[in-house]
């Protein structure tokens, strides 16, 4: 048998929340902790993402990660990668993590799993070329192997523009953006009046300005529908990228793997126009459904789930400090709901704040570094580049909420 | 012969700094980077079929890219079914596809 | 009319068709659990967690009033592939 390992504080999930949440807590205590991850190499999703701040400098994930693995390494956090978690339980003064390396024992447990994506299905989705939109964003930028030379992606949201731009950066072609085909399969944005409702959301991160000035007084006047039916069938560029708002993707074709894409005009109410499908070649598909927080591991610790759609999906219960309803266990990341990762780091730092004061150590000390950093969680969010979803705020109170009722 | 799918010159994320090894796909002999995972170096050889369903025999190749849909299962030697877009590429490996499972396993009768 | 496309694949893991969710439902099963029992949709390799919030999201669109909340599909150890060798405890 291998040794069981011990430690104080065991992280699952060595991305921005986790890495944050280890290199503030060693900083500042002779405490053990340890970082786990399946991934091979520590980042989690910092790894693959960049984007153009307001200011036209680059936030550089990679170059973030970096930086919090030195700090975490000078610190003496031992990051421990290739390992996945299968199960847990709870103990009188712990929790107990069964890892594929063996089981590992801690007194604290934060739970920094992220997301995971949604998907779509399309006929033909099962096809080797077919893949999720953040496979595309890893191979791209992660691994820098393009997903291949040409190809579609289907759904239009954040996500789906965010490594669309990124994509294009790395040299590779994309010849559209479109909608998936509007069955009972699809999600909110699936005709074009619901998908400019969702871009015109965007804020500062839209991705041209007549969806940012144009969209905030599209909100406010309700023009939607004309803008759906004013949008070009053939499409619009906007960052470079091909987004046609009136064309869902029918249909995957090839034998073995992908070898094309029937695409179809739409209605602005998403019915597609008989007549207008056509084929068009491409060696690689890339699906966007967006994100939902990845949380069986709560699950299967007992947490009680509260479902929030304006977060991603259904979200374990915890307070304003990240702490669940059962002993010991705290979250922090998208698996409290998916925003951007400068907003998991925060909570990162946050949880750590969590954990040091809930042991006990110099708990005056503790109570304002706490509060300081749940007021800087809400100035990140409030000052995010992408706004996931406008009413972030109100539906985590629910949450809040409902932890002091189960308490 | 085709080119390679790498991004040689990113212009944000600069290069790989990693060693050329080589390794076999299906009895073939290939090159690919140490340490990356299995389904990258594949892809980066335009590999996609990593994998056929075990009842249909369907071709499926990667799709989460990060260890959640458990559709890149192949065989490794030596270590039974593994993750392709988790697990790292050494020197030397022999990988196969994840196969069809036989009838008499399946209990499927062909039609 | 809506574009309605049910022969193509749910699970991709279980190869469960929009069809065969659409055929279990007639037949009376109208929760995700229901729905998992009779097509395993949701019980292969990767647990649902692909295909889970596709069931469940067609169950909701089947049934307006369906409470999301209700008989949610559960979770169990292992959560990931695991080797005998690594429950024995080899490297």
């Amino acid at each position: 048998m291998s040794e069981v390992q011990q430690t104080d504080l065991l992280i699952v999930g060595a991305g921005p929340a986790g890495l944050s949440a280890a290199a503030t807590i060693s900083a500042d205590r002779d405490f053990r902790v340890m970082v786990i991850d399946e991934f091979p190499e520590p980042g989690g999703r910092l790894l693959g993402q960049f984007h153009e701040e307001r200011n036209h400098s680059w936030w550089i994930g990679k170059i973030v990660a970096a930086d919090l693995i030195i700090q975490n390494t000078l610190a003496g956090v031992m990051i421990q990668c290739g390992v996945s978690v299968y199960g847990l339980e709870l103990l009188p003064d712990g929790w107990r993590v069964l890892t594929s390396k063996g089981d590992i024992r801690t007194k604290y447990l934060l739970l920094a799993t992220g997301a995971a994506e949604v998907p779509m299905p399309i006929s033909g989705w099962t096809l080797p070329g077919v893949m999720s939109i953040g496979a595309a964003q890893v191979m791209a930028n992660v691994h820098q192997v393009k997903p291949g030379e040409r190809g579609y992606i289907v759904g239009v949201n954040v996500l789906s523009l965010a490594i669309a731009k990124e994509l294009v950066v790395a040299g590779i072609e994309i010849e559209g953006i479109a909608l998936p085909p509007d069955d009972l399969f699809a999600m909110e944005e699936t005709n074009p009046v619901a998908a400019i409702e969702l871009l015109t959301r965007l804020s500062d991160a839209a991705p041209a300005p007549w969806m940012r000035w144009g969209g905030k007084l599209a909100q406010k006047m309700k023009l939607s529908r004309l803008i759906a039916s004013c949008f070009p069938k053939k499409g619009v560029k906007v960052w470079d990228l091909p987004l046609q708002l009136r064309t869902a993707l029918v249909s995957i074709q090839g034998v073995d793997q992908v070898e094309s894409v029937i695409v179809a005009d739409v209605t602005r109410s998403g019915e597609i126009i008989e007549g207008s499908q056509r084929e068009i070649e491409v060696d690689f598909v890339a699906i966007a459904g967006g994100l939902y927080p990845l949380a069986e591991l709560a699950a299967l610790a007992g947490c009680p789930f509260l479902y929030v759609s304006e977060l991603g999906g259904n979200i374990p219960v915890h307070n304003e400090r990240l702490k669940t309803t059962l002993p010991n266990l705290y979250v922090a990341g998208n698996i409290t709901g998916v925003e951007g990762a400068q907003v998991a780091m925060a909570q990162g730092r946050l949880a750590a704040h969590s954990i040091s004061y809930d042991a006990g150590w110099f708990a005056c000390e503790e109570e304002p570094k706490l509060l300081d950093a749940i007021a800087e969680v809400k100035e990140v969010r409030r000052s995010a580049m992408i706004q996931f979803h406008p009413e972030i705020d109100s539906a985590r109170k629910r949450i809040y909420e409902l932890f002091e009722h189960w308490m | 012969m085709r080119k390679s799918l790498r991004i040689n010159h990113h212009p944000l994320l600069g290069e790989m700094d990693k060693k050329v090894i080589s390794f076999t796909y299906n009895g073939e002999k290939l090159q690919g980077l140490e340490g990356e995972p299995i389904a990258v170096a594949l892809l980066a050889n335009h590999i996609r079929i990593l994998r056929r369903h075990e009842e249909s025999g369907s071709a499926r190749g990667l799709y989460c890219g990060i260890g959640h849909c458990m559709e890149c299962r192949v065989e490794l030697l030596g270590k039974g079914q593994v993750r392709a877009c988790l697990t790292p590429l050494k020197e030397g490996m022999e990988i196969r596809e994840g196969s069809r499972l036989p009838n008499a396993i399946t209990g499927r009768v062909d039609s | 009319m809506r574009h309605v496309n049910e022969g193509y694949i749910v699970c991709r893991c279980e190869e469960v068709t929009g069809k065969q969710l659409e055929d279990a439902y007639l037949l009376g099963a109208i929760t995700s659990r229901q729905l998992k029992m009779k097509t395993r949709a949701t019980m292969g390799a990767c647990q649902g967690r692909v295909c889970r919030q596709l069931v469940n999201l067609w169950l909701s669109k089947k049934d307006q009033c369906a409470d999301k909340g209700v008989e949610p599909l559960s979770y169990r150890t292992p959560i990931r592939l695991v080797t005998f060798g690594e429950l024995a405890g080899e490297e």
